[in-house]
C-alpha cells in the first residue's frame, strides 16, 4: 500500500533551496557524499524500527528507555517535526513570495499550505500516500523534461576543473544536503504501517539514493548553465535555470512548471511532517485518535512559521545552524543512542503479523 | 462551540481572500515594457528610459496603420529604482518588466560602470535573465526612440537582430557570468542608430531622413564592469572565432587563380580549442580553429570544382580567419589589455594551482602571453554549379 | 407487446391445500378487515368469494381502472369465479382467451361429464383449467393487491381461501431504441427501456451464463417499485453483494421513481461532488461491468441502470473504446483525458495568466490580450464568470426546451450571443474562446462527472482570482486529495492509478488490445481474476511450408 514515493518528497522538495548552497563546481560531489551519509542514517533508522515491528518512533522510544526519558525524547521529536515543518513552510512561502507573487503576504501561503496538508493528514496516511503516488511521477517527470530542455544552455566546460579548491570545501558542502537527506528519520513514523515491513530497508535505501541522485542532477544542471561563480549568486538557481530555457524562440517562460512542481510537492512534504507531528503528539498525549489534533497543530505550525523574519535569516539558518542540530541530535545521534541502548538491554518488540 | 468559532474564522478568512487580492493586477493596469535603456546624465544621475507597448496597436485585428506602436518615456534618479519611481509619475500604469527584450546601456553609463545597473535587473524578479544586453555609442535613449519599419518597435527589432547571432549576442545572465569570472572579461553587443530608408523627395532635401533604424555594430569591450573600448564588426568576427562561437557569416577570400576576384564562403560550422601552456614563466596559448563552410559565390571565372583548387581555397580561408582573429587578439591584448576571450578560464581548467596565483593579475599576464593560431578550414559544398555559369564560355 | 412475466418471490406461503380450507384466522373478519390501512396488509383471504371481493373493493375503492369480472365455472354452474385485473396493464387477449374461455367455456371439452366439486375445483383449475403460462397461488391479501396493481390477473375461486395470480401482463411501453445519452459509432445501439423485464432480458441475452444472478426486491413504501440486483457469481466479491443488499434494505422512503433516488441513498459520500455510483443506459456497457465483477441495479420505470462500485477511470472510458482497435482508441482516450483537464482548469488558467502572471505568455500574445481587454470594463475574473454562467444557462435551456426550438437556441446562443457580447464590449474575444473551449471539452467525457467538474470549475475560478496560480494549484491539490479519500463500496475511487495496481493500468490512459487484457481489475473481482489465457495475441498463420 505504501510506496517508496512517500519518502521522496521529504527531500526532493527542498532541492531548490539546497542549491542555495554556496555551490562551487564540485557541489555535486558534496551531494554524492551526502547521499552516503543519508544511506547510513537510513540503515540506522530502519534497523531500529524493525526491532520493534508495528511500533513507531514514539512507542519504541518509551520501550527502550522507560517512560520518563521516553516521553522527554518523544517531546523533543515532536518539537523537531514541528520545527522542520515550519521551516518547510518558510521555504515554501519564501519561494512563492519572492519569485511569483511578491505582494501577497506569506501568511496566506502558510495558511493555505496548512489547510491543504491538514486536509490530507486528517484523512489518513493512505490518502497521503495516494496523493503522492499521483503527483510524484508527475513532478519528477516535469523536472526531468525541464532539465532536458535546459541542455541547450549547458556547457560541460563550466563544471571543470574538478577538485578546484581541494577536498575540504567539498566536505564542508556535505553538511546541508546531508541534513536534508537525513530526514529519512521520519520514516520511523511510517514503517509500522507498511504492508511489507521487511522491505523497509530496501525502500529506505532506494528512496535515499533516488533523492540524492536527483539532488545531484539538479545541482549539476544549475552549474552547467550558470557556471560556478554565478550559480551561487542566485537564491533559487533552479528557478533561474528554468527561466533561461528557450527553444526555437517558442518554448519559453516555463517557470510555471516549477511553480506547479514546487507547490504540489510542497503540500506533500508538509503533509508528511505534519502527519508525523500530529501522530506523535497524539501518542504522546495518550489519545486514541489523532484527528482532533490536526487543526491545533496546524495553527501552531503557522505560528511557528512566523518565527522566521525574512529570507536571509532562513537561508543563514539552513546553511549553518540547521545541519549540526538536525544531524547530530535528531537524525543520527538519537537514533544511534536508541539503537545502542536497545541492543544493550536486549529489548526487542514482539513480532506482529 | 469550537466548531462555530472555526467556521466563523474561516468565513473571515475567505472574505479576506475575495476582498483584496494583493498580487492581482489587471492586464489593463499594466504598462508592458519592451525595451529598457539606462544613461548617465551630465549631472551625474541615472536616466532610465523605457519603451512601453501600446496594446491597441498590437491587437490581432485592426490596429497598426499610422498609430505609434510604442511610447517612450524617461525619468532620472540616483539609482535605477528611484528612477523607476519617477517614471511612475509619468506613466498612468504600473511598469511591468517581464517582457522587456533588451537592456541598452549608454556609453557614458557603461564607462561609469554597469554594476550600478545590472544589479537591479537581476535582483527583481520581473526582468528576465535572458534579456539581451547591449551598449551603444551615445545615448540609450536614442535607440529606444527610434521607430522601425519591419518590426513594430525598435526594442523588438534589436532583440531579433541579436537573436540571429550575426554578431556577438550576450544575454544578461551571460554578461553576469563573464563579470563574475576572473578568467574572462565581458564583451557586450553594440548597437547604434543608422539612417536609411526613403531618399528624400526633391524639394525636401535638408530635412532629416525619415527613417532611422537600429543596427548591430560590433561589440563593446569591458574591463570588469567598465567600458574601455570597441571592436568594430570585422574585429568582432575575430572575437567570435577566438571564443569559438562563430556560427553564421561569410568569409571572402581571393580566388586562387585570380587573386583580384573574390569567392564567398558561407560558414557552416566552427569550433575552437584553446590550449594553454605554462612553464612557470612563459605563458602560451595554442588556438586551434576548425571550420566548415560552403562556397556560395564566385566572382572569378576559373573552374573551382577541382580538388587542388578547393585545397587552395581552404588555405585562403584559413589565412583569412587567422587574420581576423589576430586583429581581434591584438586589439584586446595591446590596445585594451583585457582577456575577453576566456583564455583565463581555459588556463584555470588546466592549471588549477597556478591560476590561484595569477588570477588577480590575469589581464597583465594575458597581455604578455604568446598566442599561436592555427586554422583548419574545409569546404564542403559548392552549391549547384560546377563553374561560374553567368559568363559566356571563352 | 408481449407478455411479461414476473417471477414471484418464492417466499410466498400458502401453496397447497393446507391453508386452503377452513376459516381464516380471526384477524380478518370480512367487515372490518381491509378498511384500516395498517391491518389489511397482514390479513388473508377468506374462502367466501363475496367476502373477498368486498374486501378487495374496499381497499381498491375509487380505483376505476380495476375491473372485476365474475363468471361461472363451465363444469359446475354452482361454482363462481371472479377475475380481478387492472385495465391498461393486462393483456386482454390472454385474459379473454386463456382464462375466461378456458374456464367458462372449454373445460367440458376436457373432462366431459365429470363432476368437479367446489372443493376440488381449485386443484383442477390450477392443473388443467388455466391455459396460462405462469401462475402462482397466495392466501395473503397483500400479495393479491400487489399483484393486481402490478398488472397481474387474480382469479378467485369461491370456497377457497387462496387466489391464483396469473402473469398476464401487457402494457404500452417505449420500444427499445437508441440510447440518447450515450451515443456510439460502433457497437450495439440498444438501450434499456422503462420496463424492468425487458432490461433484464437485454442483459441476459448478452451473458448466457447460469452464474448471472438476478435477485429481485421491492423498494419504496408507496411506489413499491421493483428493483433487481444483477451480478455474476464467482467473479463478484461476495462481501460486496452483501454490502449492497444491506444498504438497499436500509432504504425506507416513500418513492423510488428513478434509479437516482437509490443512488443518493446508497452512495458512500453524499457530500462529494463526485458520484460513487455509476449509471448507464446501455446494456452492453452494463454487461461489461458485470463481467468485471461489478454489480448492477436495475429499477423499473427508468432505463438507467446503476453500477457499483464506481471508479474514477470509468469516466475516461466509453464502451466504444473496446470495440475499435486499440491504437486509435488509446489516442482518443488520451484526448479525453486532456479534455477533462481543460474543462476543469482552462478558465482558471486564463484568469491566472491574464491577471497575475504575465510573464507566462509570449509577448505578442500578451499584447493582443491587453488590446482586447482595453475595451472591456470588467476585470478578467468577472468577465469569465459572466460568460461561464451564460454558457451554463444556455446549456440548461438547450436541454429543457422543446425539440424544434432547442436546436435554434444552442446555435443562436453560441454564435450570436458570443459575437454580440464582444461587440457590446462586455467580454473580450479571448474570453469567449476560452469559455467555448471549456464547454466543448466537457462534452467529450461522461456526463455524470462533467457535472461535477462544472461545479468545481467555478470554485477553482474563485480561488484563482484570489491567489493566482498558487490558488489554482492549491485548489487542484484539494480536489485530488478529496478524490484520494473517496471509496466506492470499499474500493478506492482512484484505483488503479493510486493505489497503483500495475497490471490494471493497461486500461486507464490507453487501452491495451484484447489479447493483452488477461486479468480483471484486481480490486473489484476478488474471486476470479483471470479473464482469459495469456498468449492470445493473434499472429499471422504459419507460412505455408513447401508441399
Amino acid at each position: 500500500m505504501l510506496m517508496v514515493s512517500m519518502v521522496l518528497p521529504t527531500a526532493i522538495l527542498t532541492v531548490p533551496a539546497i542549491t542555495v548552497n554556496y555551490a562551487r563546481q564540485d557541489a555535486w560531489l558534496s551531494v554524492v557524499l551526502a547521499t552516503l551519509t543519508g544511506l547510513l542514517i537510513a540503515w540506522l533508522v530502519v534497523s531500529l524500527s524493525l526491532r520493534f515491528p508495528g511500533k513507531n518512533l514514539f512507542e519504541f522510544t518509551e520501550e527502550i528507555l522507560g517512560k520518563v526519558p521516553g516521553k522527554i525524547i518523544g517531546l523533543l521529536y515532536i518539537w523537531w517535526f514541528l520545527h522542520t515543518n515550519a521551516l518547510i513552510m518558510d521555504e515554501f512561502g519564501g519561494f512563492l513570495c519572492t519569485a511569483i507573487m511578491p505582494d501577497t503576504p506569506p501568511v496566506i501561503f502558510f495558511l493555505v499550505g496548512a489547510i491543504v496538508a491538514g486536509y490530507a493528514v486528517r484523512n489518513g496516511l493512505e490518502v497521503l500516500s495516494r496523493y503522492n503516488q499521483l503527483f510524484l511521477p508527475l513532478i519528477l517527470g516535469l523536472l526531468l523534461v525541464v532539465f532536458l530542455l535546459a541542455a541547450k544552455d549547458m556547457k560541460a566546460a563550466r563544471l571543470l576543473p574538478v577538485f578546484d579548491a581541494g577536498l575540504i570545501p567539498i566536505v564542508k558542502g556535505v553538511a546541508v544536503p546531508a541534513s536534508w537527506l537525513g530526514e529519512i528519520v521520519i520514516f520511523t513514523m511510517i514503517i509500522p504501517y507498511l504492508n511489507k515491513p521487511k522491505e523497509a530497508l530496501r525502500v529506505a535505501a532506494l528512496a535515499t539514493l533516488f533523492t540524492g541522485s536527483f539532488l545531484m542532477v539538479t545541482i549539476l544542471v544549475a552549474l552547467a548553465v550558470f557556471g560556478p561563480n554565478l550559480t551561487g549568486h542566485w537564491i533559487f538557481p533552479t528557478f533561474n535555470v528554468i527561466r533561461v530555457i528557450s527553444i526555437a524562440n517558442f518554448l519559453e517562460r516555463l517557470e510555471s512548471v516549477l511553480i506547479v512542481v514546487w507547490v504540489f510537492g510542497g503540500f506533500a512534504k508538509l503533509g508528511v511532517f505534519y502527519y508525523a507531528a500530529v501522530l506523535g503528539s497524539a501518542q504522546w498525549l495518550g489519545l486514541k485518535d489523532y484527528r482532533p489534533l490536526v487543526a491545533p497543530v496546524g495553527l501552531i505550525l503557522v505560528g511557528l512559521a512566523f518565527l522566521c523574519p525574512n529570507i536571509v535569516n532562513l537561508l543563514h539558518f539552513i546553511a549553518s545552524g540547521w545541519p549540526p542540530y538536525a544531524i547530530i541530535v535528531f537524525e543520527a545521534g538519537l537514533p544511534l543512542l536508541l539503537l545502542v541502548v536497545a541492543m544493550a538491554r536486549g529489548k526487542r518488540g514482539k513480532a506482529v503479523d | 462551540m469550537i466548531k462555530k468559532i472555526a467556521v466563523l474564522l474561516l468565513l473571515v478568512l475567505l472574505t479576506g481572500l475575495l476582498g483584496g487580492c494583493w498580487s492581482r493586477k489587471e492586464i489593463t493596469e499594466v504598462a508592458i515594457v519592451l525595451g529598457t535603456g539606462v544613461d548617465w546624465t551630465a549631472d551625474g544621475r541615472i536616466r532610465l528610459t523605457v519603451q512601453i507597448a501600446l496594446p491597441t496597436a498590437f491587437a490581432a485585428e485592426g490596429g497598426g496603420g499610422k498609430e505609434p506602436f510604442s511610447w517612450v518615456i524617461s525619468a532620472e534618479g540616483k539609482t535605477i529604482a528611484e528612477a523607476e519611481r519617477y517614471l511612475a509619475m509619468k506613466s498612468p500604469r504600473d511598469i511591468y518588466w517581464g517582457h522587456s527584450v533588451i537592456l541598452v546601456i549608454g556609453e557614458e553609463m557603461a564607462k561609469k560602470g554597469t554594476g550600478m545597473v545590472t544589479n537591479f535587473f537581476q535582483r527583481d524578479r520581473q526582468p528576465r535573465e535572458i534579456m539581451w544586453f547591449m551598449v551603444t555609442k551615445g545615448e540609450a535613449k536614442d535607440i529606444l526612440e527610434t521607430e522601425m519599419d519591419l518590426v513594430k518597435t525598435s526594442a523588438q527589432a534589436a532583440g531579433f537582430l541579436t537573436r540571429m547571432k550575426t554578431g556577438y549576442s550576450v544575454q544578461l545572465r551571460e554578461y553576469a557570468e563573464m563579470l563574475a569570472s576572473k578568467g574572462v572579461q565581458p564583451v557586450v553587443t553594440a548597437v547604434e542608430v543608422e539612417e536609411g530608408g526613403v531618399t528624400p523627395q526633391p524639394g525636401q532635401e535638408g530635412k532629416p531622413p525619415r527613417h532611422k533604424h537600429v543596427a548591430l555594430a560590433g561589440v563593446g569591450v569591458f574591463k570588469e564592469d567598465k567600458l574601455v573600448g570597441w571592436l568594430d564588426a570585422t574585429e568582432t568576427r575575430g572575437l567570435l572565432w577566438l571564443k569559438g562561437e562563430a556560427e553564421k557569416g561569410v568569409i571572402i577570400v581571393p580566388s586562387p587563380g585570380e587573386p583580384d576576384k573574390e569567392v564567398s564562403i558561407k560558414i557552416r560550422r566552427g569550433s575552437t580549442k584553446v590550449t594553454p601552456e605554462y612553464d612557470g614563466e612563459n605563458l602560451r596559448f595554442d588556438v586551434m580553429i576548425k571550420m566548415e563552410g560552403d562556397m556560395v559565390e564566385q566572382q572569378s571565372r576559373e573552374d573551382l570544382a577541382k580538388p587542388e583548387k578547393i585545397k587552395a581555397l581552404e588555405n585562403a580561408i584559413a589565412e583569412e580567419i587567422t587574420k581576423r582573429a589576430t586583429v581581434a587578439l591584438e586589439k584586446a591584448q595591446i590596445e585594451y589589455g583585457v582577456d575577453i576571450f576566456g583564455f583565463g578560464d581555459a588556463f584555470h581548467r588546466k592549471y588549477k594551482k597556478d591560476w590561484q596565483e595569477l588570477k588577480d593579475r590575469w589581464d597583465e599576464e594575458f597581455a604578455r602571453a604568446e598566442v599561436s593560431i592555427a586554422v583548419e578550414a574545409r569546404v564542403r559544398e559548392i552549391g549547384l554549379l560546377t563553374k561560374r555559369a553567368s559568363t559566356p564560355e571563352k | 407487446m408481449g407478455n411479461f412475466i414476473k417471477p414471484l418471490k418464492a417466499a410466498f406461503p400458502g401453496r397447497g391445500k393446507g391453508k386452503g380450507r377452513g376459516k381464516p384466522p380471526a384477524a380478518s373478519q370480512p367487515e372490518d378487515a381491509g378498511l384500516s390501512s395498517a391491518s389489511w396488509k397482514d390479513s388473508v383471504l377468506s374462502s367466501n368469494l363475496e367476502a373477498n371481493l368486498k374486501q378487495i373493493k374496499a381497499i381498491l375503492s375509487k380505483c376505476s381502472d380495476v375491473i372485476y369480472r365474475e363468471f361461472v365455472f363451465a363444469q359446475n354452474e354452482q361454482l363462481r369465479l371472479a377475475l380481478i385485473y387492472t385495465d391498461g396493464m393486462s393483456d386482454k387477449a390472454q385474459i379473454s382467451e386463456q382464462i375466461m374461455r378456458a374456464l367458462a367455456l372449454e373445460v367440458p371439452m376436457v373432462v366431459p361429464g365429470q363432476e368437479i366439486t367446489k372443493a376440488r375445483a381449485l386443484e383442477f383449475i390450477k392443473q388443467r383449467g388455466l391455459c396460462v403460462h405462469q401462475i402462482n397461488e397466495t392466501g395473503k391479501l397483500q400479495d393479491v393487491i400487489h399483484a393486481i396493481l402490478s398488472g397481474d390477473t387474480v382469479l378467485q375461486v369461491d370456497g377457497h381461501a387462496t387466489a391464483i395470480i396469473n402473469g398476464a401482463r401487457g402494457w404500452e411501453a417505449r420500444k427499445i431504441a437508441e440510447a440518447e445519452s450515450e451515443p456510439t459509432v460502433r457497437g450495439s445501439r440498444e438501450s434499456f427501456t422503462e420496463t424492468l423485464r425487458v432490461n433484464t432480458s437485454l442483459i441476459r441475452r448478452r451473458i448466457k451464463s447460469p452464474n448471472l444472478k438476478i435477485e429481485a426486491l421491492r423498494l419504496g413504501e408507496v411506489t413499491d417499485t421493483d428493483v433487481v440486483i444483477a451480478y455474476i457469481e464467482g467473479i463478484v466479491n461476495d462481501k460486496l453483494v452483501a454490502e449492497v443488499k444491506s444498504r438497499l434494505e436500509r432504504i425506507k422512503v416513500d418513492a423510488i421513481l428513478e434509479s437516482g433516488y437509490i443512488e443518493e441513498l446508497i452512495e458512500d459520500n453524499p457530500w462529494s461532488p463526485f458520484p460513487t455510483v455509476n449509471h448507464s443506459e446501455k446494456p452492453d456497457r452494463v454487461a461489461a461491468m458485470l463481467l468485471e465483477g461489478r454489480i448492477a441495479l436495475l429499477v423499473d420505470g427508468t432505463p438507467f441502470a446503476l453500477t457499483v462500485p464506481n471508479l474514477f477511470v470509468e469516466y475516461l472510458q466509453a464502451s466504444e473504446d473496446y470495440y475499435e482497435r486499440f491504437l486509435f482508441t488509446s489516442t482518443v482516450r488520451l484526448i479525453r483525458f486532456l479534455a477533462m483537464i481543460i474543462s476543469l482548469t482552462l478558465p482558471s488558467l486564463y484568469i491566472a495568466v491574464v491577471s497575475f502572471h504575465y510573464e507566462l505568455l509570449p509577448t505578442t500574445l500578451l499584447l493582443s490580450f491587453a488590446a482586447q481587454h482595453e475595451a472591456v470594463p470588467f476585470p478578467v475574473f468577472i468577465s469569465v464568470l459572466i460568460m461561464e454562467i451564460t454558457f451554463e444557462i444556455l446549456r440548461e435551456a438547450g436541454i429543457r426546451l422543446p425539440r424544434p426550438i432547442g436546436q435554434a437556441v444552442s446555435i443562436v446562443g453560441a454564435l450570436v450571443m458570443g459575437e454580440a457580447a464582444i461587440r457590446a464590449g462586455l467580454v473580450a474575444p479571448s474570453t469567449v474562446i476560452v469559455v467555448a473551449m471549456t464547454g466543448i471539452a466537457s462534452f467529450t467525457f461522461s456526463y455524470s462527472v462533467s457535472i461535477a467538474f462544472r461545479l468545481l470549475r467555478f470554485a477553482l475560478m474563485v480561488l484563482t482570482a484570489a491567489l493566482g496560480l498558487f490558488g489554482l494549484i492549491s485548489g487542484l491539490a484539494i480536489i485530488v486529495i478529496h478524490l484520494c479519500t473517496l471509496r466506492s463500496f470499499g474500493v478506492p475511487f482512484l484505483s488503479p492509478i493510486a493505489p497503483t495496481t500495475g497490471v490494471d493500468l493497461k486500461d486507464v490512459f490507453f487501452r491495451a488490445p484484447w489479447w493483452a487484457m488477461f486479468s480483471r481489475p484486481r480490486l473489484i473481482a476478488r474471486q476470479d481474476q483471470k479473464r482469459q489465457e495469456q498468449g492470445l495475441k493473434p499472429t499471422p498463420p504459419e507460412t505455408r511450408s513447401k508441399k
